[in-house]
């Protein structure tokens, strides 16, 4: 108990830290660009496009706002696939600042993903340029949509500590988790409906592809107009917690012999 | 363990492993674990080190590199964790954070302070309240705005060390980081450190630069390997530490000079004879520009007549008074870097019969002969006296001593002084032996008139050794022996012995002054008030006293006392000064045309170029031989 409290101590001693790394790498994002904050939303949005023309003629007897869906499943696929990229950097590449200044490590993957959060939120601004533009209409269930974004935060988080951990002992993860992320992103529905794979490749995706829990949550909400079902909720928070746990057991048994091996 | 230590470091011990050290990718590691080579190599990077430190003091932190110094830093921090022993620390730590390490390069310095701030724990509000502070202090002013990877390394030093310094956090860690930026900067740096320390700001500082570790810590901690070789006051361990690094570097050249003796068939460079000042200065100069020297001296010790030897704890100058003084500003920086000098200035007392006068002849010698007061009354007094002797042509000497100084003067202080110098009547010595006798108008007992003077203290045998740290020396070596049996083994010569044996005499004899001393210890704490005590009355028969303890201001129970007398010159005695009539001057122009036509003989110092020299002038002697033949000069420090 007391080393909790000690924890949670040392966090807000250094919050001051996490936001000047977030505004950091948010200022850096946006500012040095002649265009700012519209490549932020002009990314995904020229992204969409290019995909819609290459699949929507595939899958549109399927799909009612193509769009709609790829963008959906897109935003959230990158936040995880980003934050956790960059998370999995985040301890190596501070190590300058680690070698000589005690700061809790967990600070630096924690204002990544925190960073690529509210990324993703400004990003969001696309989606809803495409449900103007399409004219799909806009359900009260939207609302929701911090519920889905803060799952999967705590999601991309805890997977985050895990490979930053990882990082630091074997420096070739960083290679294996990009053919990882690659596949991973086929195997989520992001561009194709699920129901177009055989029925044994569903039930595994639907099963054990964290991501699925999000997006489909998310394109209930956005896309359907409808809450989701238990299953995916449930299982987004179970998915979530659980990589939580995982990624903060591995990082606190290690995390003083980091040191050694940066 | 006290309650008010601020850092206590109790038997610490910080474990690598090696082995895991080198395999940071799962391919290698996948490798050694199927080849069973994912051995644990264990390394102690600190072996139970132990370190006590109060409030408000400076420890520097010396060592190799790879002693463990970093190692200990870092463990203090927080960032590595001890695997045996305990570290605690009582109050908030600030890290000097090595050169860009919490900047980021794209961002501004106005951004950079906030983020580095905050890295080091401090809030924004906080931030924002010192910010004006530190951009003064960094003196950033119209670049505050800009991108910090356009900044020179200078000024990302200042900025490092304006955010890390700004606040009086309790312990302040220095990992060699002020070698950057410019000397201003330093001097800030280090006003800035000062003002930390006397606010009650504890000090860790590792750096390489000794002086600043003297300058700045009051403690230090040797580390070696990882372990704890002394720990204890700043001085005593710099000193130690200095002393062991000099001798580390010896062994090294020594091992140096071993190999490229062997490879060139065991010749030296310079063969010096004579370990005087000269013959010690230019072996200093040739071992620093990395020639390989032996030196030979006759005598039993080094360092020619300067030696200085220990005598009831009195450092006793066993061939007579050596007062360093000159006012050449580079040779007193050069000597100093061997020696530290006193504040003696000498000022000699002459005894006749039973009255006492000051030396050198001054207002104070002038009214005690005559009881008066005011420089017009003594001039006029000397001038009386000059011309009721009518001379006009000086004869002798002693005509030519009234003529300048009239007869009271030469006849209480310089007449017998003059006759026991020379062994004969100052009548029968030639008038050239004197050619002016100063007479000093103001009441100023100071004999010398130089800018620079002192005694080294701890006497002048340090200084020869120092000089020859590094260099061959044999002792008990005659020369004309040695020579038979080594032609071949050196380049060159340096020879500063006489001359004219040298060459065997085939010319003649230089002729020479000498001197002889009794010295005996006396069981009295004060013999005679004063180092220098002449005798000018020819009933005594030693021309002076020397008390050695007052050169350096001595306190010890009992005093050493040294008569000295002057001899007649016969060949085979010690030679001091130089008789430089005109015969021996002409005898030594002629040996002078043989040394000229040496191609790798050099002769130097008093005895090889038949001149008087003060100390000093040797020196500069020395070491313009040295520019001209080893073309540089060693640095200082």
């Amino acid at each position: 108990m007391k080393a909790m409290k000690y924890r949670i101590h040392t966090f807000f001693k250094y919050k001051d830290l996490i936001r000047e790394l977030v505004s950091r790498d948010l200022k850096l994002k946006y500012r040095r660009s002649f265009l700012g904050y519209v490549w932020g939303i002009l990314n995904p949005l020229l992204i969409m496009i290019v995909q819609t023309v290459v699949f929507s003629a595939m899958f549109k007897r399927n799909i009612q706002n193509f769009p709609v869906y790829l963008l959906t499943g897109r935003l959230l696929f990158s936040f995880m696939s980003n934050s956790t990229k960059m998370g999995l950097k985040s301890v190596v590449g501070n190590q300058a600042l680690l070698k000589k200044t005690y700061i809790p490590k967990y600070i630096f993957t924690f204002a990544k993903v925190t960073s690529c959060m509210i990324d993703t939120v400004l990003s969001m601004g696309a989606l809803l340029i495409v449900m103007i533009a399409t004219r799909s209409p806009f359900y009260l269930t939207m609302l929701a949509t911090p519920l889905i974004v803060i799952r999967l935060y705590i999601f991309s988080l805890g997977l985050s500590l895990l490979l930053a951990e990882l990082e630091v002992f074997f420096r070739d993860i960083e290679y294996i988790y990009q053919a990882v992320d690659v596949a991973w992103m086929y195997l989520t529905p992001l561009f194709y409906p699920i129901e177009s794979l055989p029925n044994l490749v569903q039930i595994i995706i639907k099963t054990l592809n964290p991501l699925y829990y999000y997006i489909a949550a998310f394109r209930d909400i956005v896309l359907y107009g409808r809450l989701p079902g238990p299953r995916l909720i449930w299982g987004g928070w179970i998915w979530a917690i659980v990589m939580l746990i995982i990624g903060v057991y591995f990082f606190q048994k290690n995390k003083d012999r980091f040191i050694l091996y940066l | 363990m006290s309650a008010q230590n601020v850092i206590d470091v109790d038997h610490v011990s910080i474990r690598f492993n090696l082995a895991n050290q080198k395999v940071n990718n799962l391919k290698e590691y996948a490798i050694k674990m199927a080849k069973g080579e994912l051995m644990f190599q264990e390394f102690l990077a600190l072996k139970d080190v132990s370190m006590h430190v109060k409030r408000g003091e400076a420890w520097g932190l010396i060592g190799t590199n790879g002693s463990g110094k970093s190692t200990l830093l870092k463990t203090v921090t927080g960032i590595l964790q001890p695997y045996r022993g305990t570290v605690k620390v009582r109050g908030t730590v600030a890290p000097m954070i090595e050169l860009g390490a919490g900047f980021d390069m794209e961002l501004t310095a106005r951004e950079n302070i906030f983020l580095n701030g905050s890295v080091l724990g401090y809030s924004r509000a906080f931030m924002e309240e010192h910010f004006d502070e530190i951009v003064e202090f960094a003196q950033i002013g119209r670049f505050l705005d800009s991108p910090i990877k356009n900044y020179s390394s200078g000024m990302k030093a200042r900025l490092g060390f304006a955010v890390a310094t700004m606040v009086e956090s309790d312990v302040l860690i220095v990992d060699e980081v002020l070698s950057v930026g410019d000397y201003q900067f330093r001097q800030r740096c280090n006003t800035r450190m000062q003002e930390l320390l006397s606010g009650g700001t504890t000090l860790l500082y590792v750096s390489h630069d000794l002086p600043s570790v003297r300058r700045l810590c009051d403690h230090c901690l040797w580390l070696d390997h990882g372990d704890v070789v002394m720990s204890g006051s700043a001085e005593e361990v710099c000193d130690a530490y200095e002393m062991n690094q000099q001798q580390a570097a010896q062994r090294e050249r020594a091992e140096r000079d071993r190999k490229k003796a062997a490879s060139s068939g065991g010749k030296y460079d310079y063969l010096i004879v004579g370990s005087g000042l000269f013959g010690s200065v230019f072996a200093h100069e040739a071992y620093a520009a990395g020639k390989r020297c032996l030196v030979i001296d006759k005598r039993d010790h080094a360092g020619g007549n300067i030696y200085t030897e220990k005598t009831a704890d009195i450092n006793v100058h066993k061939y007579g008074a050596h007062i360093f003084h000159t006012s050449d500003k580079s040779v007193w920086e050069y000597i100093n870097r061997f020696a530290e000098f006193n504040q003696y200035i000498n000022s000699p007392v002459a005894v006749y019969k039973d009255e006492l006068y000051n030396l050198p002849f001054n207002m104070n010698t002038f009214s005690k002969l005559w009881n008066l007061k005011t420089p017009s009354e003594v001039k006029e007094k000397i001038r009386e006296q000059i011309e009721s002797l009518h001379i006009t042509e000086p004869k002798n000497l002693e005509e030519q001593a009234l003529s300048l100084v009239g007869t009271d003067v030469y006849e209480k202080l310089v007449k017998g002084y003059t006759e026991k110098q020379w062994g004969r009547d100052c009548t029968e010595l030639p008038a050239f032996i004197i050619r002016r006798l100063p007479l000093r108008f103001t009441y100023d007992n100071n004999y010398f008139s130089d800018r620079f003077q002192g005694i080294p203290i701890g006497g002048y045998t340090q200084i020869i050794e120092k000089l020859l740290a590094g260099t061959e020396v044999l002792l008990n070596t005659d020369y004309k022996d040695f020579i038979k049996t080594h032609q071949d083994s050196f380049r060159k010569i340096v020879f500063t012995g006489p001359i004219d044996e040298f060459y065997d005499y085939r010319l003649g004899r230089l002729e020479w002054r000498t001197v002889r001393f009794e010295t005996e210890e006396l069981d009295t704490d004060n013999y005679q008030g004063n180092a220098v005590v002449n005798y000018t009355d020819r009933e005594v028969p030693w021309t002076r006293i020397i008390e050695h303890k007052h050169f350096e201001f001595g306190t010890q129970p009992t005093t050493v006392i040294s008569r000295e007398y002057s001899t007649e010159w016969q060949p085979g005695m010690e030679p001091y000064y130089p008789v430089n009539d005109e015969r021996n001057n002409d005898l030594y122009a002629q040996y002078r045309n043989l040394a000229d036509q040496e191609e790798n003989v050099f002769f130097g110092g008093r005895l090889g170029t038949y001149k008087y020299y003060n100390m000093d002038q040797v020196i500069a002697e020395a070491l313009k031989f040295s520019l001209g033949e080893l073309g540089k000069l060693s640095s200082n420090g």
